[in-house]
């Protein structure tokens, strides 16, 4: 057990599946499934299982991923497209009516044993417009039949890709590189993070701060701060988007009576927005907020994209204002 | 016996199709259906298994139970959509629904599953009942299905465009044009990661290689040489827009000469061909040298969808804007049911007793599961929570408090 990247402890989890299962397979185009540890271990996906299952550096061509996944899928053979960071959306049609439908549409007749893993980008200076973006989970989570999980730490990572790979159902998995801003000792053995389960990170009486994937990252960022500013935050991160496991919200809202939502996606039609209209429902008088990218695509300048990001400053800032 | 054809003879004037823009089109399209369709009217005269030129085969090379096989599926999807059709038309079951029939191109579904095994795949499309009743779908359960009762294959919940049966292979119709391309493409390359023998069928009409995942799912089973076969069906028609107005190819199938794959054209309306053709695909699938387009040259001799112009007891829309009667009659005078109990006939594999007995028989089954539908109960309301993930209900939404 050491602290691990998260991409080395997604492939460990995968790279057990796969060793129990003689048949799963994985297409993908873009990031080779290739992970050094940091004591120099090497996992080499296809070197260890061939270009069949692991065929190399595929076409760039996320529909067919996505899409021939989901056809392996249906014969019963579980499968993993893995997208690049810049196509998210390039299969959401196939995933809203084919992935998300078949089971429903067919009477139960069709199961998708499928993960779609999503690299996603995240807010960052340089990369601009069309490779920056976050929040995309948001749009995924609104289409029936999809689960949709964003992991925090590379423990979660692991642990979520495990769920995932053992779910009958299809699953989609942003994978944001800061969550290896977090560092976190990681099994080498194989467990599982069950999908529709919140996290607790910190116990607190103040206020609830809600947060998952990078905007997680910046909460626990903030935990300093939000000390020194002598505010005792319940922090959650729930870890899972569909399901959403919104009672361990709720619960820590009755307590506190105050919550911040805070989300790397957009204001408008946001998973924030979903959140807060249930907590607002269940909880009578709670005071909410959020704090969200706006509703602009990602500008390149670091002074913009900075300002625009929900960060650990930000979050005590708006705890403070909670608060008072 | 099916209406007889109304006219035997087609001549030049009578073919009167206007393509603004290339008037090569539709004409090449009906000489080419022209010529093979005289050709196996000789061949169903005389058994020429040594004609060696490949695009079909003697009756003597099939095996009579195959034959016999063939016969029965046509009349069994033709008749099950009739009678559906005329169900339809009469009103008093209040169907609902889309419905889209693919009468006139059975030759194309039983030819191609004819050469599949049980095991193998097909993905189909929105004009899909003859791909289903040919891999060997239940019409009980495909009239509950269109009924939309608990009893159907997909208990009410999918209707007429989406019957599927994964039991067999069937991995189901498809309302949304293009999938199929994917999804069996999938499916063939599980076949090679399991290293079965299996194949996949994916089955689309002249619109569905209009969209980029024709071109994906086609590009990459060539890629990774999978067995994968696609069958164009082409009926001329994209909805009610014809080939020469959405695609500059005159010969779908010649895309196939771009991916470097297989391909071929075969007269859609004569199953012993379509067979051939097909059987020679999958042969070149199982034996790992990769997929292969077929374009089979069909026509459906009713609209994209629903009745108009349909009328009880007449095989056949007439009077749509988008096409002439002549033209419709032309393609009902190459039906392949009659051209096939010809040939059957003529090959003493049936007397025409026999056949008839085959087409009555059909005509009961039929018959049987509309009355099994219109017995079935309809699925209970709240059913519709279930099935979005496997075993979990979603919550009622809609109701507060």
């Amino acid at each position: 057990m050491a602290p691990k990247p998260s991409n080395y402890a997604v492939l460990e989890a995968v790279q057990h599946e796969m060793r129990n299962d003689p048949h799963m397979t994985m297409l993908y185009e873009y990031q080779r499934p290739v992970a050094v540890s940091p004591m120099g271990n090497v996992i080499d996906l296809y070197k260890e299982f061939g270009d069949l299952r692991i065929p190399d550096w595929g076409p760039i061509d996320e529909e067919w991923h996505v899409g021939g996944a989901a056809g392996i899928a249906m014969t019963g053979v579980r499968a993993i497209a893995r997208v690049p960071s810049m196509c998210t959306l390039r299969c959401f049609e196939l995933v809203f009516n084919q992935v998300g439908k078949l089971r429903h549409m067919t009477g139960g007749q069709v199961s998708m044993p499928l993960v779609i893993w999503q690299d996603a980008a995240g807010r960052k200076a340089g990369s601009a417009g069309q490779h920056a973006d976050a929040g995309q989970e948001a749009l995924y989570a609104s289409i029936p039949g999809i689960k949709v999980v964003v992991p925090s730490n590379p423990y979660d990572a692991k642990g979520l890709m495990t769920s995932a790979l053992r779910d009958e159902d299809p699953v989609i998995f942003f994978h944001y590189p800061s969550i290896d801003g977090i560092s976190i000792d990681v099994p080498d053995e194989a467990y599982t993070v069950p999908i529709g389960e919140a996290a607790i990170r910190q116990e607190g009486t103040d206020l609830t701060i809600v947060g998952f994937g990078p905007a997680a990252v910046e909460i626990q960022n903030a935990i300093p701060g939000l000390k020194e500013a002598g505010i005792s935050a319940e922090i959650i991160d729930p870890r899972s988007l569909k399901p959403l496991p919104i009672d361990a919200i709720t619960t820590s809202v009755r307590k506190t009576g105050k919550l911040l939502v805070v989300d790397h996606g957009h204001e408008t039609l946001g998973t924030a927005s979903e959140i807060i209209a249930r907590v607002a429902m269940a909880v009578p008088g709670a005071k909410l907020a959020r704090s969200t990218f706006p509703d602009a695509p990602p500008p390149g300048a670091r002074e913009m994209i900075s300002w625009m990001t929900p960060d650990a400053p930000k979050v005590v800032e708006a705890s403070r204002k909670l608060v008072a | 016996m099916l209406e007889e054809p109304r006219e035997t003879v087609r001549t030049e004037e009578e073919v009167r199709v206007k393509p603004k823009r290339r008037a090569v089109s539709r004409r090449s399209f009906l000489k080419f259906v022209g010529a093979t369709g005289a050709a196996t009217a000789a061949i169903s005269q005389v058994n020429i298994a040594a004609a060696g030129n490949g695009w079909t085969l003697g009756l003597d090379q099939i095996p009579e139970d195959k034959l016999v096989n063939m016969y029965t599926l046509m009349l069994r999807s033709r008749w099950w959509e009739e009678t559906m059709k005329e169900t339809f038309l009469a009103g008093k079951d209040g169907l609902y629904g889309a419905f889209h029939i693919s009468i006139g191109e059975e030759a194309s579904s039983v030819g191609v599953m004819s050469a599949l095994n049980e095991d193998d795949y097909i993905a189909s499309n929105h004009r899909g009942h003859s791909h289903l009743i040919a891999k060997g779908g239940d019409i009980n359960k495909m009239s509950a299905e269109l009924f939309f009762r608990e009893t159907g294959y997909n208990k009410g919940f999918g209707g007429s465009m989406h019957i599927t049966d994964v039991t067999k292979g069937i991995l189901g119709m498809n309302g949304i044009i293009g999938p199929q391309y994917l999804l069996a493409a999938g499916a063939a390359y599980s076949a090679k990661v399991r290293g079965t023998k299996q194949v996949a069928v994916a089955f689309g009409g002249d619109g569905s290689v209009n969209n980029g995942w024709y071109y994906s799912g086609l590009r990459n089973a060539a890629l990774y040489k999978l067995p994968l076969i696609a069958v164009v069906e082409n009926n001329g028609y994209q909805m009610s827009m014809p080939q020469h107005r959405t695609n500059n190819l005159v010969n779908l199938h010649d895309f196939g000469a771009g991916l470097d794959i297989a391909h071929e054209a075969v007269n859609g309306m004569d199953v012993v061909a379509v067979y051939a053709v097909a059987r020679r695909a999958v042969e070149r699938a199982r034996a790992g040298e990769g997929p292969t387009l077929i374009e089979t040259k069909t026509y459906r001799y009713y609209d994209h969808s629903g009745l108009a112009g349909a009328k009880p007891g007449v095989l056949g829309s007439f009077g749509l804007p988008y096409r002439s009667d002549s033209e419709v009659r032309a393609w009902i005078a190459e039906d392949p049911i009659p051209r096939l109990r010809r040939q059957l006939v003529a090959n003493s594999v049936l007397t025409e007793e026999q056949a008839d007995e085959i087409e009555q028989k059909v005509k009961a089954e039929v018959n049987q599961s509309i009355e099994h539908a219109r017995g079935a109960p309809p699925p209970k309301e709240d059913a519709a929570l279930q099935n979005v993930f496997a075993g979990m209900a979603v919550p009622a939404s809609q109701f507060i408090g």
